[in-house]
């Protein structure tokens, strides 16, 4: 009688906690990305080598379910004057008015307006507005949500001319490379 | 009497010139740079500098190798003990120099997180990580190095001169292409 009734109790236990983890997977969780764990590097070509830089200060909100990708929401918002290319010659003169001018355009700007599901991970496209210039950007990344924690990471290739990131002599391609490659990798937290 | 080479082998002294006169290259290059803003321009400048050191460090590295199995011709007889000195310190000043400057540059450049790419074909590894206090030592004694060897190539070309035409010995034209050695001696 004593069993029978632990068991009843358990298997309703059991049937709550399946319905809570079903209303949880059906609508998106609302994440916010940890600025110390997070992290948004870009990879430059100069003089024929590579270059990484990141830019210290960004927030992320993302709103992102894995078996609902169509609903995903990324939007992330960079301070350009943080960036940090290991070199403050350069990074004085990438934060300047030939460059990134951050004080005429302090933030860089990405939302997504599409998320879809790939054979690897999720593809997203997403407006980027740098420097005062909003054009179309693809992202590729990968959600990994464990008991650890919630990770979204991926990586992106934009042309920076298209941004009118690099002025003057900064225009020339054979020195400073058109194509600038995007990595990220954000700890999620979720929203309270 | 045993024939000995009295010249410079065709190899050593494709090596002596084309290293001469990328050192030339190399002074012209920096002094074009360094009083440039950060720029594209100076960029370009350097890019093409750090090729050609790289290029220098590959060729002394060559021409070390070549020298080791390859002695130099003797020295003409008649010289003084303080010339003979005087030859060899120049000479082994040259060498030391060779590998000093590219090595210096090229690590004052990791040290400042700029790699060094080899005319935009390949990308040298870092020797050092980011560190602001060695870029600032290194640059000194690049500088410093570079005027060293500006020294040196004065006293060297001088000497050069002086045993052509004061000598009149084949100290000059033993390392010139296309000459035949005619005169052995003062």
């Amino acid at each position: 009688m004593k069993l029978s009734m632990q068991l009843i109790a358990a298997a309703g236990a059991a049937a709550l906690l399946g319905s809570a983890m079903m209303s949880a997977s059906a609508s998106a969780a609302s994440y916010a990305a940890d600025p110390a764990s997070s992290r948004l590097e870009f990879t430059g070509v100069q003089a024929g080598a590579a270059f990484k830089g990141v830019f210290h200060q960004f927030s992320a909100a993302v709103d992102f379910d894995p078996a609902a990708p169509a609903s995903a929401h990324i939007d992330v918002t960079i301070e350009v004057k943080s960036v940090d290319s290991g070199d403050k010659d350069r990074d004085d003169t990438m934060r300047g008015a030939d460059i990134f001018d951050a004080a005429h355009f302090p933030t860089a700007h990405y939302v997504t307006r599409s998320v879809t599901r790939t054979a690897t991970g999720f593809s997203a496209i997403g407006a980027l507005t740098l420097r005062g210039v909003t054009k179309d950007v693809p992202i590729e990344f990968k959600f990994a949500s464990a008991a650890a924690g919630t990770t979204l990471s991926g990586t992106a290739e934009l042309k920076r001319l298209d941004f009118g990131v690099g002025r003057g002599d900064w225009k020339n391609t054979d020195w400073v490379a058109d194509s600038v490659k995007v990595a990220f990798s954000l700890d999620l937290k979720p929203k309270t | 009497m045993p024939t000995q080479a009295t010249r410079y082998s065709p190899l050593a002294q494709i090596f002596h010139w084309v290293i001469a006169g990328l050192i030339i290259v190399q002074f012209v290059l920096a002094r074009l740079a360094e009083p440039l803003p950060l720029g594209v321009h100076k960029l370009a400048l350097l890019a093409r500098h750090k090729s050609v050191g790289m290029t220098i460090l590959m060729l002394a590295v060559l021409r070390l190798l070549w020298r080791l199995w390859h002695p130099a011709p003797p020295l003409p007889p008649g010289m003084t003990r303080f010339e003979r000195i005087g030859a060899r310190a120049t000479h082994v000043a040259f060498y030391v120099l060779l590998f000093a400057m590219p090595l210096t540059g090229w690590t004052m450049s990791s040290a400042k997180n700029y790699s060094v790419s080899w005319f935009g074909l390949f990308t040298w590894p870092n020797l050092i990580g980011k560190n602001e206090a060695a870029f600032d030592f290194l640059r000194t004694t690049h500088d410093t190095l570079s005027d060293a060897l500006f020294a040196v190539a004065v006293l060297h070309i001088l000497a050069a001169l002086k045993h052509h035409f004061w000598n009149r010995d084949d100290v000059l034209v033993r390392m010139l292409p296309f000459t035949k050695a005619a005169r052995r001696s003062r």
